[in-house]
């Protein structure tokens, strides 16, 4: 246990590298991060393909090491490797392909491998279960076949299957890429709910600028350093770091900044609803 | 016309207790020249209705014709039609398989019968029409290009067989903003250039509305609308059931007019900025 600790941290990092060594070339996929991930916070993280996102998801339960530097997760070091089950019990991922996170046939089923490998009691395991369909809204379809459902309830039973092993942290990376509007508006809401209801900390990484707006946080990867953090309006006014990074405007925002080049007095705003009452002030 | 369906239906594992009627009575014209996208919630039917075209689903109920290639003939020249359709499937970094990438695009052609030059020569034009680098990833495995690059491999396979129609099932899903811009900019230009039609399928309305000439609407295997997106955005009644949502322009404009500021139905950012500046100078 570190001292120096903030316990309002469910994780901090400290100056965390990651180095990967092919023949003899060296890469950094992640150099000198440091930083402090609130409980129950919802945070984004931004970046290109390549920027360190996953890498940086993957230290958070332990998947990976960090070469240099550490990760503490409620406490505990992820380089001590006796912990690492503690440390994925509290850190649930959740990946872009439902398909390859599904491991029985019947929805139910799947939600119990998970519990059923802590070696939970089984009574315990149904309340789990039942608990975690019920919150993702796929309590009724419990007796189906993991098949026969759509690419959002699909991913809304893989939130489930991490539920039911009672993380205090969900990773969602670029879950909601496979999906139709639909099915997108669905996990958004699932976790918007699990981190406003149950107090879930949230950590969304995520092509879609639209989805970031409504985090807390935003972290902006690029060439695996981060190169800015802070609140979706203090991220998207940074418009030359921003388009730097990669990344491009939530469209409302956009078309904010080019009607202030344009000459029209516009606040930064970043939802469509914003942006019309923005343009409602001006007449 | 290029593409002609019609009365199309197709019923996945019929006369069981599976059966799954995936495409109901669809008919619909495509012309030469035209983009156009096909949107629709998972399971409305788009991939069933695409796989029709090049003749990885067979034709059961009504009738397709693509060029001038019957479908519904007892034996139509598959290998003619799957060469005048390129198709690009979900993903499509997935079917590279070979271990370089010039080996892999030249896979395609020289299963068309083009002899060995003439499929290096296709591959080496096709690489470099995708904006990859020939000699640069010439002789690299397929794996260590990057998600985006891979897809533009994937896209030179299918390039390099010289179609005139490309279809491409999300061909933007999954990648980052500048990945997604690449590609659709990409498209385009391969449409003024080499391609004549092109059907997309997408979830991505942003895209639909500002890449399309014309857009197709499933929902749960019918045809629910076949028009221009302008024309279907103005008009969003078809939408309420579906699970499809308005592009951001469009809908920053509906918001708008229900506060009655009304600046027609823009597809992108620039006719949405445009569009806004008249309304606010008209009223100052």
């Amino acid at each position: 246990m570190n001292n120096n600790l903030n316990i309002d941290n469910i994780i901090t990092i400290n100056n965390a590298s990651v180095i990967y060594q092919k023949d003899n070339l060296i890469t950094h996929a992640l150099t000198q991060v440091t930083l402090e991930i609130k409980r129950g916070s919802f945070i984004a993280i931004l970046g290109r393909n390549g920027s360190g996102k996953s890498t940086l998801a993957k230290l958070l339960n332990a998947s990976l090491l960090p070469d240099i530097g550490e990760i503490f997760v409620d406490g505990i070091n992820t380089n001590d490797e006796s912990r690492a089950f503690d440390i994925r019990s509290k850190v649930g991922m959740v990946f872009q392909n439902p398909d390859n996170q599904m491991v029985a046939t019947i929805i139910e089923d799947d939600l119990a491998f998970g519990p059923e490998n802590l070696g939970i009691p089984r009574a315990e395991i149904r309340e789990r279960v039942d608990w975690a369909l019920k919150t993702v809204g796929m309590y009724e379809h419990r007796l189906r076949a993991t098949q026969k459902l759509s690419g959002g309830q699909k991913q809304r039973v893989a939130i489930a299957a991490v539920l039911s092993m009672a993380p205090d942290v969900l990773i969602l990376d670029e879950a909601t890429a496979m999906l139709d509007p639909r099915g997108r508006e669905e996990v958004m809401d699932t976790a918007r709910k699990l981190n406003t209801e149950k107090h879930m900390t949230i950590v969304l990484i995520t092509h879609y600028m639209d989805e970031a707006v409504c985090a807390d946080k935003i972290i902006v990867l690029d060439e695996g350093r981060v190169v800015t953090e802070g609140t979706p309006i203090e991220v998207f006014r940074q418009v030359d770091l921003i388009k730097k990074a990669g990344l491009e405007f939530p469209t409302p925002a956009e078309a904010a900044f080019k009607l202030k080049t344009l000459g029209y007095n516009i606040p930064v705003v970043l939802t469509d609803d914003e942006l019309v009452e923005a343009l409602c002030q001006l007449k | 016309m290029s593409i002609k369906v019609k009365n199309l239906s197709f019923v996945y594992s019929p006369k069981t207790p599976f059966q799954k009627i995936a495409l109901d009575d669809v008919s619909f014209e495509i012309n030469d020249g035209e983009t156009t996208g096909i949107i629709g919630s998972t399971g409305s039917g788009k991939s069933t209705l695409i796989q029709h075209l090049n003749g990885l689903i067979r034709v059961t109920k009504g009738s397709v014709k693509v060029c001038d290639i019957d479908l519904t003939a007892k034996r139509p020249d598959l290998k003619r039609l799957r060469s005048l359709i390129g198709m690009l499937f979900q993903y499509p970094e997935y079917q590279l398989f070979a271990d370089t990438v010039f080996k892999d695009v030249c896979f395609g052609p020289l299963n068309f019968g083009f002899s060995q030059s003439e499929a290096e020569e296709c591959a080496a034009q096709a690489i470099a029409l995708v904006g990859l680098d020939f000699d640069e990833v010439k002789d690299k495995s397929p794996f260590e290009l990057s998600g985006g690059q891979k897809r533009r491999a994937a896209i030179a396979g299918v390039l390099a067989c010289k179609p005139q129609i490309l279809v491409l099932d999300e061909p933007t899903a999954g990648l980052d903003p500048a990945g997604k811009r690449e590609m659709l900019e990409l498209i385009k230009r391969l449409k003024g250039d080499i391609i004549k039609t092109v059907i997309m399928i997408s979830h991505n309305m942003d895209e639909i509305a500002e890449y399309t000439d014309r857009v197709l609407v499933m929902d749960n295997g019918k045809l629910i609308k076949d028009a221009p997106p302008r024309d279907l955005f103005s008009d969003i009644s078809c939408f309420n059931n579906t699970g499809l949502k308005l592009p951001h322009t469009v809908n920053i404009a509906s918001i708008l007019k229900k506060r009655g500021i009304d600046i027609g139905t823009p597809l992108n950012i620039n006719e949405l900025v445009f569009n806004i500046k008249q309304a606010l100078d008209g009223v100052k």
